[in-house]
């Protein structure tokens, strides 16, 4: 029944994206620019790394500490800050399913009242752990699609304009993998959990979508820089992280079930 | 069978619904009439087990309540609910969310579809079922709504306002469904303003402002107690006090030249009103039996203070 639901609200939000050309720009615009933004940087890395050339003192640090960061490897300095380029890349499809799948859980269960939904569906069979983890599972399902999409075409496009540029292979660092296939999916969890508690507090769509923008966006993302970095320099500490923020996500979730209450929602909702 | 024993519902403090105490025997009808704010949503999320009393119980199509979390979902499993506004997604189609929400009941698909098909076609709406459910009229939405409250074939259903904002053609086609989910067996509580399609329907009514302030059949509501009006030749107020001080006099009202009088047996008491009045001096120039409406006695039941 668990997979069934699971699916079954997927789809419909899947449906309701496909239908709801409002919101295709957020899943359309970020994907584009994760692919763009790697093979923009690596056209102009072997002018940016050639110190005859530019004269800026803050490129000069940044390829004086490229040059001296011992978890980087290769032969030039252009291939040293190819692999910077494109292991520090790898936070953007970090941060990219995280927005999503917030702003998508955000609205999960305020839309459903606006559209005078929810009461028909707490009406059913369902209990309160299955709904919310439908609601979180069609949050960040198509969340982490478009970001693990995204990332294996944003990595090609950096492996294919690594070797175009500077003759190299760069491939993708374990710290990388780690980031993309554990860490990534229990930051964006955690993300879509907390943007579900907000969709169960507030009472409008305009109210939890700033909420979510404001707040719960902006400390999401400080989170994934802070954890997320050194996780793409040393996969151990991603492990860690990934564990820590799953256990995290874990507790948020049995706090949301507990915290769900029907009772409010039905009552003190307009 | 739904039956309410002393639920009591405070929001904040204040009563919304206050020892509620009633009886629906399986296969009846019961249309529950009150003004707005009376406490008839909150009976019925009371009952469907979203809402739990304050105090007080209730057992619903054989589960107890307020009961634990598997209770309450069992509980759903059993019984259907229609509520105020449809409630589906404007975006998807009506089969799309017939299915969807079928699918929350947990009906195998194939069961879901061939029932599916089965209610829109009875209802007239299966021409319509690939058009996004946004760009149906108001009377097909509330009949889609009504297919998914007896989807999975419940033996309680609760219908809250299933007619409020139709135009009278879809209010007709909507009573006639229940009338058939009536007659097919089903236990049914109905919240209604509508006095007539409470009338029309109902095996049982109950009257509600906070509490229960009337219930029985729709006879038996509007059959006590016997009145009569009396027409007179002048002012009917000097003949007041001789009618209260006679035997079998309930009670006397005088308005005008009309005297409403209420008597414990019409057949008995009449004859000796009229031969009092007349031999006080009074000229009676017409006498009728008062039968009053269920209007009249929704009228007076929700215009008493409350007691």
């Amino acid at each position: 029944m668990t997979r069934d639901l699971l699916l079954l609200f997927l789809r419909k939000e899947l449906r309701d994206l496909r239908s709801n050309k409002q919101v295709w720009p957020a899943y359309l615009i970020l994907p584009v620019v994760a692919v763009a933004l790697p093979i923009t940087m690596l056209a102009f890395l072997p002018f940016v790394a050639d110190p005859t050339r530019i004269h800026d003192p803050a490129i000069t640090m940044l390829l004086e500490s490229v040059a001296k960061d011992a978890t980087l490897t290769g032969a030039t300095i252009s291939e040293r800050m190819a692999r910077l380029v494109l292991r520090d890349l790898v936070l953007f499809y970090l941060l990219m399913p995280v927005v999503l799948a917030a702003s998508a859980a955000a609205l999960a269960l305020v839309r459903e009242k606006e559209q005078r939904t929810l009461e028909p569906i707490l009406a059913t069979p369902l209990r309160d752990r299955d709904l919310l983890l439908a609601k979180l599972f069609a949050a960040v399902g198509p969340a982490m699609l478009v970001a693990w999409g995204t990332a294996i075409v944003g990595m090609l496009a950096g492996l294919v304009g690594a070797w175009w540029r500077l003759g190299t292979l760069v491939l993708p660092t374990a710290g990388n993998v780690v980031g993309l296939l554990l860490l990534s999916p229990t930051l964006t969890v955690l993300a879509a959990l907390t943007g579900l508690r907000v969709s169960a507090r507030f009472t409008d769509v305009p109210s939890a979508t700033q909420f979510t923008g404001l707040v719960v966006v902006p400390i999401t993302l400080v989170i994934v820089a802070v954890l997320g970095r050194p996780a793409m320099a040393y996969p151990l500490v991603g492990l860690v992280s990934a564990l820590l923020v799953g256990l995290a996500a874990a507790w948020l979730f049995a706090s949301n079930v507990r915290r769900f209450r029907r009772e409010e929602i039905l009552t003190k909702w307009r | 069978m739904i039956e309410a024993r002393g639920l009591s519902r405070s929001f904040d403090g204040r009563p919304a619904v206050s020892d509620l105490s009633f009886l629906v025997p399986p296969g009846a009808l019961c249309a529950l009439l009150g003004p707005n704010g009376a406490g008839k949503t909150t009976t019925i999320r009371m009952l469907l087990g979203l809402l739990p009393p304050t105090s007080g119980s209730a057992v619903v199509s054989g589960v107890s309540l307020p009961g634990t979390d598997a209770e309450g979902a069992s509980l759903r499993a059993r019984v259907g609910l229609l509520t105020e506004s449809p409630g589906f997604y404007d975006r998807m189609t009506g089969w799309e969310n017939l299915i969807l929400f079928g699918s929350l009941y947990g009906l195998q698909r194939s069961v879901l579809q061939t029932r599916a098909r089965s209610w829109l076609e009875r209802l007239e709406l299966w021409e319509a079922r690939d058009r996004p459910f946004g760009t149906w009229s108001k009377g097909m939405k509330q009949r889609l709504a009504l297919i998914r409250a007896v989807l999975h074939e419940p033996t309680v259903i609760f219908l809250d306002e299933p007619t409020a904002g139709l135009d009278p053609a879809g209010a007709r086609e909507v009573r006639d469904l229940i009338a058939d989910l009536k007659r097919e067996g089903r236990t049914i509580l109905l919240s209604t303003h509508n006095l007539a399609e409470a009338e029309a329907l109902a095996d049982l009514i109950g009257i509600i402002r906070q509490r229960l302030l009337e219930f029985g059949s729709p006879a038996s509501l509007v059959a006590a107690p016997p009145r009569i009006e009396i027409r007179l030749g002048g002012p009917a107020a000097p003949f007041i006090d001789v009618l209260r001080s006679l035997t079998g006099v309930v009670a006397a009202a005088a308005d005008g030249a009309r005297l409403d009088v209420t008597v414990t047996d019409p057949a008995r008491d009449t004859p000796n009103v009229i031969k009092q009045l007349v031999s006080g001096g009074a000229a009676v120039l017409a006498v009728r039996p008062l039968a009053p409406t269920l209007e009249e006695v929704y009228l007076r039941a929700v215009r008493e203070p409350a007691r």
